[in-house]
């Protein structure tokens, strides 16, 4: 037995891979996943964006870690990256905010990106996708497919982003039908097939026939709208349109590919600098999927002409007077709730029927 | 409105109530035999993953749920040999075995998120499936669901009206006992905890092929735990499991629905329902748990076996 | 009374057991490496240096064993009286709720204060929390290992509750988490390293709980309930009392362990306090068999495989999944001697 073992380790330690890396990579660059990457979702789109980087720039080398917990889990971890030689940390999660900001304060010669961070030391750059918009216009285009007027909404949690993002929805569907309706039924966990499905579920009982959806991973939603003859809206993962043959409207994802290119070559070439880039429309690292043959042919008009409108600037999401849904005014007429005090959004508007604390 | 909330409660308690009913009879039928197995999880999950990837491969869900119940069982004969074999501390040994499996089967499904499948048909009861309010609540389901409940019954016949049935009590009772009467405890006992892991594995391919019909790491969500629960809930009790998991899965389904409703209840608190349900009955309805724990479990948690 | 030296010969080959025990489990680890391809040599080099072969890296095993600790004294303690506690985590969160209302509530006090009243609510409300359970299990009506799994999810939608709510840190950030703590509030760290109070917190429990079990009445009753429960309640001894005092300790500490995770590690409550210490401090106790040395050993080898775990997707490229096998593996192992008892 003894011997086996030997003999099996003997072979590791010669025809293993020693340090027979090829040349130097120019740049190492660490990124920390919450989950997993394989979650057709979130997750997943940072790994993609990962891997387009990847083969844009062969020169450099990634160390990826999945299922990093919050807190000082990822502090070690994006250490143990940097010991490793790692100069450009990605922390993949909000909630790696401040362990990011702590590890940038002790190496200040690393160059760290974090999505959806509020704020930055000297050597950080925090990015995002306003999303918003994009749900403004599939909520246009979802108001324009419903039939019922009701679109139920399965979310994880009542996170500001997400209920901006069904605020933007509920008022894009309003603009293109005053009688549509947004419920939402929160899941209180970012994946768990099951209860998605049976969230679904309910809503598509009350009445619903437009299911969006706000999850790590759409893909349950999707399918039991599809099911049930109702149309969907996706988010995280553009593929999953080929769950609904029929009931497609649209979706949108983050495409980080280029974006992280773009880091990666800053870092090498010496030009990184610290900002704060809150992307939008007009930018490649959020993409709305295409129409599906459900949606009516005058709404992919519409929703083209309100998309050049948000990206000349012309019109606004949150444009006021805008009341939540408990009678409360929250935007006064003649102005607008700033993209980028998303984080302060806790209410849902007049339109919506859902709890949002 | 309301007829449509009933409707949609009673199909949310029976869809979520399912999988929590097959891995509730899971761990009965082994703690019947003696052995408490607190990594249901991971034998629900290899189940789960086991069942899809099969589904993809050959588009048959019946051959997933095959595959499904054969994984879920095998999987289990490792935490067998483990806890039966070598002895090993049976509480430690089954978190073990959940974490294995959440590695296994996260491993096996890595190349298949996303990917498509049909999954169980729905099978409309002819007939009974027209019945206002409750017949597209209780017979729009698919055969699993279908099944479970006289899976449940043929678990306390097995349990209760066969001589094997009698076996495995006595040696969850006093496996010391049985052995001086000629039987084999051990043999008993892996035979058990072989047919629980198959309905483990049924579980979990509930939750891959029917409800949520796609594949996602840990989407079994603590639900094996909830078995453990709810084994002790139902006093290791077949037929009292199917009201523990229609209860259970119905106030997953009940807080679901009210938020679908609008009623102005924060979602958190709502989402306590089930486990404040299950406190509830169980506090009301006390007296005779102390005397349903069959003897050898006992032993189990006092770690002299 | 056995002759010192056989308790010495005995202790020597426990531990000789012990290590055999790990070499094999260290081959197999290396074995299943290998079959994916790894180098077993550079990944126990990795993992070596990382955990053990620097300050950086031992100073954080300790700061991962310091909840594991106290979490696994909370399944440890009522398990001494045979209940069982898997309600840590919910435990950990309650404590951890209760010291965050003293963090955001009572500013303007001085940190020495401060810090004791967190302490002190933080032991009060996982210990309360596990009362409840206690009181459950002594009046006869649910079993405390149902109820204790039953309130670690309400503990923990609790927590979701008032961090989304009441408790939202009004900086306006709205991402579900409480306001940061004042400085005051932080429990101190030793150098420039993240290990904080909690550790000593965990140690001295460990030596305490020693003691008192060894050397005390108190210890004597506890040892008799857990002796012959019948017996011991014909003497005398007031067994529903002990349940509800020994569910309380157990809770208490775990409540500990939330306390110091939030104020030393977190600087805020957030929903993702804890990535499941309670549990794994369940596992950790009954892997030891509940003695407090075996716990502090037990710890201390999870936090080096977990962290073992991180390098070994970093530096071999190993999905995580791979590492929750191989660490099930090594457990596995470990649980599978052929002791006999436990």
């Amino acid at each position: 037995m003894t011997k086996l073992f030997v003999i099996l380790m003997s072979l590791a330690v010669s025809a293993g891979p020693w340090a027979a890396e090829a040349a130097d990579p120019k740049l190492k660059v660490g990124i920390l996943h919450l989950g997993s990457v394989t979650d057709g979702g979130y997750n997943q789109a940072h790994a993609e964006g990962i891997a387009v980087m990847k083969k844009n720039l062969p020169e450099v080398e990634v160390i990826q870690v999945e299922n990093v917990p919050e807190g000082a889990d990822a502090e070690r971890v994006m250490e143990n990256m940097i010991n490793r030689g790692a100069q450009m940390i990605i922390a993949a999660s909000f909630g790696y905010l401040e362990p990011t900001m702590r590890v940038a304060q002790k190496y200040p010669n690393v160059k760290f990106f974090h999505p959806g961070g509020y704020k930055r030391t000297p050597n950080m750059t925090t990015y995002w996708a306003s999303t918003p918009e994009a749900f403004y216009l599939m909520g246009m285009a979802a108001g324009k497919t419903t039939k019922t007027n009701k679109i139920g909404y399965v979310v994880a949690l009542p996170i500001s982003f997400f209920l901006a993002n069904i605020n933007a929805f509920e008022l894009g569907a309003r603009s293109v039908n005053p009688k549509a309706e947004t419920r939402v039924v929160f899941t209180g966990t970012f994946l768990d097939p099951g209860k998605e499905a049976t969230a679904a579920n309910a809503l598509l009982e009350q009445g619903c026939d437009v299911l969006g959806v706000i999850v790590d991973s759409p893909i349950t939603v999707v399918q039991t709208a599809e099911k049930r003859g109702a149309y969907s809206v996706g988010f995280h993962y553009i593929g999953v349109s080929k769950f609904a043959p029929k009931g497609w409207v649209t979706g949108v994802a983050f495409t980080w590919g280029n974006l992280y290119t773009r880091f990666a070559r800053e870092v090498m070439d010496g030009k990184f600098k610290s900002e704060d880039i809150l992307g939008g429309l007009a930018d490649d690292f959020l993409t709305l999927a295409p129409f599906g043959a459900a949606v009516p042919k005058d709404a992919a008009t519409l929703v083209e002409a309100k998309k050049q409108d948000f990206i000349a600037r012309k019109a606004h999401p949150f444009q006021g007077p805008l009341n939540d849904n408990r009678g409360a005014e929250r935007v006064k007429a003649g102005e607008t709730f700033p993209l980028t005090d998303l984080r302060k959004m806790d209410w849902l508007v007049e339109g919506v029927v859902g709890q949002p604390r | 409105m309301i007829t449509a909330a009933i409707r949609s409660l009673l199909s949310g308690a029976v869809m979520s109530g399912t999988p929590l009913l097959y891995a509730t009879l899971a761990e009965l039928l082994s703690e019947r035999a003696g052995v408490v197995n607190l990594g249901l999880e991971g034998v629900m999950l290899v189940g789960a993953v086991v069942g899809f990837v099969a589904t993809v491969h050959t588009g048959s869900a019946a051959v997933g749920l095959v595959a499904a119940g054969l994984a879920g069982g095998l999987f289990n004969l490792v935490f067998a040999f483990v806890v039966i074999g070598r002895r090993a501390n049976q509480l430690a040994a089954g978190l073990t075995l959940m974490f294995c499996g959440v590695g296994l089967s996260a491993l096996i499904g890595a190349r298949y998120v996303g990917s498509q499948i049909a999954g169980l048909p729905e099978l409309r009861v002819p007939i009974l499936a027209d019945l206002p309010i409750v017949g597209p609540a209780l017979f729009t389901h698919d055969a699993l669901a279908y099944a479970a409940g006289p899976v449940a019954v043929l678990v306390w016949w097995v349990l209760f009206r066969t001589r094997w049935g009698l076996v495995v009590r006595a040696v969850g009772e006093n496996p010391v006992a049985a052995f001086a009467a000629g039987k084999n405890p051990h043999a008993v006992q892996y035979q058990v905890l072989f047919l629980a892991g198959v309905l483990g594995g049924l579980a979990g391919a509930h939750l891959s092929l029917a409800v949520a019909r796609t594949w996602a790491e840990w989407m079994t969500a603590g639900r094996g735990f909830i078995a453990v629960a709810l084994v002790i809930f139902s006093r290791w009790h077949p037929l009292r499991a199917v009201a523990g998991a229609l209860l259970f899965g119905g106030a997953i389904s009940l807080q679901l629905q009210m938020q679908a409703l609008g009623v102005p209840l924060s979602p958190f608190l709502l989402d306590m329902l089930p486990y404040l349900l299950s406190l509830a009955v169980l506090a009301v309805s006390s007296g005779r748990a102390r005397h349903a724990v069959p003897g050898s479990l006992g032993r189990v948690f006092q770690g002299t076996q | 009374m056995a002759d010192a030296s056989v308790i010495r010969d005995a202790r020597l080959e426990t531990l000789g057991r012990f290590a055999g025990l790990l070499a094999i489990a260290l081959a197999l680890f290396a074995a299943v490496l290998v079959l994916f391809g790894r180098n077993p040599l550079r990944a126990y080099a990795d993992i070596f240096s990382s955990t053990l072969g620097s300050t950086y890296g031992f100073s954080e095993t300790l700061v991962k064993m310091s909840p594991l600790i106290l979490t696994a004294l909370a399944a440890a303690v009522p398990s001494r009286i045979w209940l069982i506690n898997v309600g840590g985590e919910g435990q950990l969160f309650v404590g951890a709720m209760c010291a965050t209302w003293a963090a955001i509530h009572l500013t303007g006090l001085p940190s020495f204060l401060l810090l004791t009243i967190m302490a002190a609510l933080g032991v009060l409300g996982g210990g309360l929390w596990a009362a409840i359970a206690g009181a459950l299990r002594a009046s006869g009506r649910v079993s405390e290992t149902i109820s204790t799994l039953l309130m670690n999810y309400i503990a923990i939608l609790l927590v979701n509750f008032v961090v989304f709510g009441p408790w939202k840190d009004p900086d306006g950030v709205n991402y579900p988490q409480t306001a940061e703590f004042s400085a005051a509030a932080i429990l101190p760290m030793l150098g420039g390293t993240r290990v904080h109070l909690g550790l000593v917190f965990a140690l001295v429990a460990a030596v305490g709980l020693a003691f008192l079990l060894a050397r005390t009445r108190w210890g004597l009753e506890v040892r008799a309930i857990g002796g012959n429960a019948e017996a011991a309640r014909r003497n005398g001894i007031p067994i529903e009392r002990y349940v509800l005092v020994m569910m309380f300790i157990g809770g208490g500490l775990a409540g500990l362990a939330g306390m110091a995770e939030v104020s030393a590690i977190q600087g805020r409550l957030r929903p993702s306090l804890s990535p499941g210490y309670g549990y794994s401090g369940f596992l950790i106790s009954w892997m030891a068999g509940g003695h407090p040395a075996g716990i502090v050993a037990a710890a201390f080898v999870l936090a080096v495989i977990t962290a073992g775990g991180d390098i070994l997707q970093m530096t071999q490229a190993l999905p995580g999944s791979v590492v929750n096998i191989l660490m099930a593996v090594v457990l596995f192992v470990v649980l599978g001697r052929q002791v006999g008892r436990r």
